[in-house]
């Protein structure tokens, strides 16, 4: 060949290689410029407004209530999306919750994040009447609070929310079973409203406290379809209201600039959703994103990082919200009818070596439903002992014997071999499949995994067609365990599809459900907690607390004993990124 | 030509008719349904309460009828151009693909101009090369860079291009930055432009190879041919041998391969937009199809289908127009 096609091919790859590097030379520009006019923004808003003071002394910032300087946002990445920021919806979720509740939408009375047990202060409420028998509540409305739109909140608005949860083509079935025993609200004058109910029941009591009021002015419908299919542009009294949804990206809300009450710092909250775990951290990390939930190994490994701990906080805390994971045993399997044989299973699963692998010694072991840190749960029941030996002694016991020496305990002619179904691409579910298949096959006991897709598996679960699941529960600070583990909730689809039925902590659940008065109440849960963990109708796992990487501009982030109020955080004048 | 393509699109019909009925009857007769699904053990629910629920909804979303009276259901609704309303949405199908079809165009369209502009010069290239070492090692890094998956890379370009870890060139999710509502024109454009680059790098360079080795055998073929010794003969460079003749004839099957590349790229979009978070088509199918959001399904196999059917029948048209021995008149 001539020296024509070299010369061609040369000519050819230094114009590839041109294209290349004109690419990375406008991505280096671009950034300037990003740079450039961030900067050229900042300099003309401290032109206009005057420089905040160096940082205010302590007492000072404590007598306010949100303290630091104004501005800036929060981007918050939750790792998937919502489906509706509709809170009166089956599909809404905690992150609906985070993105709507408080901050649009807001309740007649909010947890107090100090306390360790249900304790409500008042938000859009003033104060909560109950009265003798516990059958009436009166709730009296705060004068001057106002929706984003400047319309008040009036008792009407409280009626209407009522009524429209209570409509039952309101796609919001789970809810409404929440207020059940309520029969009716009644408006007694433009700020107070009564609510009657058919017995007494403490829930009830703290649902109506939590109670969200929508707006009745803007939600008016005709057809409850209507209400059902608004999912996005939800309008409240809260602090922020929304701005925008861009499907697939981010949940806007901006600061509502007319807040009845005090407003906070931060100008905008922004929801991303990165639903890759490696481009989150990395989001984070490259600072598009402010605030994100990692994982138990994340959280263990990053903070080892100088560079990343001097720019972003890593918060720790227990979330009642955060829930427990469990295996449940389905009584109706010849196997797992005896007490002793679920003993067993408790003693042969090795709970600490789960906590120190699936949450790098992060999470506890749980004993029983109640969130481990709250008045419900009885500190002095310590968990089952992780011990093969007893195990065994326990299946004897109960008749499971090898008798013809396959290797596999049986009783009258049923080997001791079970599926363990658990949701398929759960890494950590695989993982304490695999522990417990370990331990069980030294016993006699074979464990057959069975990762199974969600809705196939949920399927199962409500057909009551599984040996064993290992799942988790969401929590609350405070909780009736009725609907899980009363044995009227067998039958159907109700939630005890694990068929535990103890007459005894049937009854205990009943009384307590009417026992009106915290500390009596918490003595009746205390011995209900301790028939569960003789009974152990679940081998009750563990559980682990919520983390966050949060970037480091962000002052004042106090972290509470059940959670993190993000209207107490601010950003220095100086420190601050967005305009 | 005309009566060719007119009957092309008649038989399109039954094409796309056996793809809708085909996926249909996959996805209802999965188990799992949108219902029970959205209902899981989390909404606390007494027994005869959340069957009668669970009853309204399925009434609602008319998922209580027979397979084949919900089939004609859908057709008559499609018919009109009406693809109903998203189960896990609560809005109209045809808004969430008009809101995110025009993602994929552009991510794949971008892909497929970057692969036809590496892999033709670099296919020519290797033919007249045929043998010598740079053909080799060209074929062996195409073939590397072939059986990388995707998933894998993306999360490497991720892992090391995103962040203060190694390179912090690229952002690592999203199709904009935050700030880029407030940005004019150009540099907003330059924004989406630096969000799209490792995705359309993780999208393309697996084309690369096949495509390649198309235009590599295509060339081979023609320079073999006697027209070629006859060029040569003539006395012409060596370029205008290339580019004027061989490689004019062997643009026929870059052409047919256009017509299957598209499809095949939607297809990929699915794991790109998945790891890099783009809100696409590919996302959309993806998680209708976890969450059984059957109208969802519905409308973007169809929708898919009835693009790779366009797709093929331009590639046929375009193979007429370049090459004039082709025609689809009959033979009198």
């Amino acid at each position: 060949m001539n020296t024509r096609s070299g010369w061609f091919t040369f000519l050819l790859f230094l114009l590839l290689l041109a294209m290349i590097l004109l690419q990375v030379l406008s991505m280096v520009q671009s950034d300037r410029l990003y740079e450039r006019l961030n900067f050229l923004l900042e300099t003309i808003s401290s032109r206009q407004m005057p420089a905040s003071k160096a940082e205010p002394n302590l007492t000072a910032q404590s007598a306010q209530k949100y303290p630091g300087d104004e501005g800036d946002w929060l981007v918050w990445d939750l790792s998937g999306e919502v489906r509706t920021l509709n809170l009166l919806n089956v599909d809404a979720t905690l992150d609906t919750r985070y993105i709507v509740s408080g901050t649009i939408i807001e309740p007649l009375f909010e947890q107090d994040l100090d306390a360790d047990k249900e304790k409500l202060k008042p938000k859009l409420a003033e104060k909560m009447d109950i009265s003798e028998d516990g059958l009436e509540i009166t709730i009296k409305l705060k004068d001057n609070i106002y929706f984003s739109d400047g319309v008040p909140v009036t008792a009407d608005d409280i009626i209407f929310t009522f009524e429209t949860m209570m409509n039952p083509k309101i796609d919001c079935a789970d809810l409404r079973n929440y207020f059940d025993n309520i029969t009716g609200a009644v408006k007694l004058d433009n700020r107070r409203v009564k609510f009657v109910m058919k017995e007494r029941y403490w829930k009830t009591i703290s649902m109506i406290g939590s109670f969200y009021v929508f707006p009745r002015h803007t939600y008016q419908f005709n057809d409850p379809n209507e209400f059902n299919k608004r999912i996005s542009n939800p309008i409240g009294s809260g602090p922020y209201v929304f701005e925008k949804w861009d499907v697939g990206q981010q949940i806007v809300l901006r600061r509502n600039e007319n807040y009845w009450d005090k407003k906070p710092n931060i100008k905008k909250i922004v929801f991303k959703f990165i639903s890759n775990a490696t481009a989150a951290l990395q989001a984070l990390r490259s600072h598009d994103t402010d605030m994100f939930e990692p994982g138990s190994e994340q959280v263990t490994d990053m903070p080892k990082d100088p560079q990343f701990s001097k720019e972003f906080r890593t918060i720790i805390f227990w979330d009642p919200s955060f829930g427990y994971w469990y295996i449940g045993w389905n009584e109706q399997r010849a196997f797992f009818k005896d007490r002793r044989v679920r003993q067993a299973m408790t003693c042969l699963t090795d709970r600490k070596a789960m906590v120190e692998q699936l949450t790098r010694g992060k999470g506890a072991v749980v004993t029983g439903t109640f969130y481990i840190y709250g008045r419900q749960n009885d500190p002095n029941i310590q968990p089952w002992p992780y011990d093969p030996q007893k195990a065994a002694q326990l299946l004897d016991e109960a008749g499971w014997k090898d008798t013809d020496g396959d290797g596999i305990r049986d009783k009258d002619g049923i080997p001791f071999r079970f599926k363990y179904s658990y949701v398929a691409g759960n890494i950590s579910a695989e993982q304490m499949a695999r522990l417990l298949k370990d331990d069980a096959a030294k016993v006699g006991i074979e464990v057959i995994p069975n990762p199974t897709e969600w809705s196939i598996f949920i399927g199962n679960v409500n057909a009551r067609d599984f040996d064993v699941v290992e799942l988790m529960w969401g929590g609350v600070i405070e909780e009736d365990p009725y609907q899980i583990f009363h044995s009227s909730q067998i039958q159907g689809r109700g939630n005890n599809y694990v068929s535990f039925n103890n007459r005894q902590a049937d009854e205990l659940m009943e009384r307590a459900r009417r026992e009106l008065d915290e500390e009596k109440r918490y003595a009746l849960y205390h011995q209900f907690h301790r028939i569960l963990h003789e009974e152990q109708p679940y081998t009750f796992l563990m559980t682990r607390p919520r983390y966050y990487f949060i970037d480091k501009r962000f002052e004042n982030v106090i972290v509470h004993k059940l959670g993190i109020d993000l209207f107490e955080w601010y950003v220095p004048k100086e420190k601050q990124r967005y305009k | 030509m005309t009566t060719y393509i007119i009957r092309r699109i008649l038989l399109m019909i039954p094409t796309i008719l056996g793809i809708t009925i085909m996926v249909f009857a996959i996805s209802r007769v999965a188990p799992g349904d949108p219902v029970s699904l959205s209902m899981g053990p989390g909404g606390q629910l007494d027994a005869q309460r959340a069957a009668d629920v669970r009853k309204a909804r399925m009434a609602l979303y008319g998922l209580d009828k027979p397979i084949h009276v919900q089939y004609a259901i859908w057709l008559k609704r499609v018919v009109q151009l009406d693809f109903g309303d998203s189960i896990k949405h609560h809005r109209p199908v045809i808004d969430l693909i008009a809101e995110r079809l025009p993602v994929t165009i552009t991510l794949n369209v971008i892909s497929i101009i970057i692969i036809y502009i590496i892999s033709i010069p670099l296919g020519i290239f290797s033919a007249v090369r045929q043998g010598r070492f740079s053909d080799k090692v060209s074929s062996v890094i195409l073939f590397m860079l072939w059986s990388l998956p995707s998933m894998w890379a993306g999360q490497m370009l991720i892992g090391y291009f995103c962040g203060p870890t190694f390179k912090n060139w690229f952002p690592p999710a999203g199709l904009s930055s935050n700030f880029a509502d407030a940005l004019p024109f150009f540099p907003w454009l330059g924004d989406r432009l630096w969000h799209l680059t490792l995705p359309v790098i993780c999208l393309s360079y697996s084309g690369f190879a096949y495509l390649t080795k198309q235009v590599r055998a295509g060339m081979l073929d023609n320079l073999r041919c006697d027209y070629i010794r006859t060029a040569r003969a003539k006395g012409l460079d060596n370029w205008t041998v290339i580019f004027r003749h061989a490689f004019r004839n062997s643009l026929l099957p870059i052409i047919t391969i256009m017509g299957t590349l598209l499809p095949a790229m939607i297809g990929g979009s699915v794991i790109i937009e998945s790891i890099f978070s783009i809100p696409g088509m590919g996302r959309l199918a993806f998680e209708a199809i976890t969450t059984r959001d059957y109208n969802v399904v519905m409308a973007v196999a169809t929708t898919a289908g009835f693009l790779d059917l366009i797709g093929l029948l331009l590639a046929d048209i375009a193979y007429a127009i370049a090459d004039p021995r082709i025609s689809f008149e009959r033979i009198e």
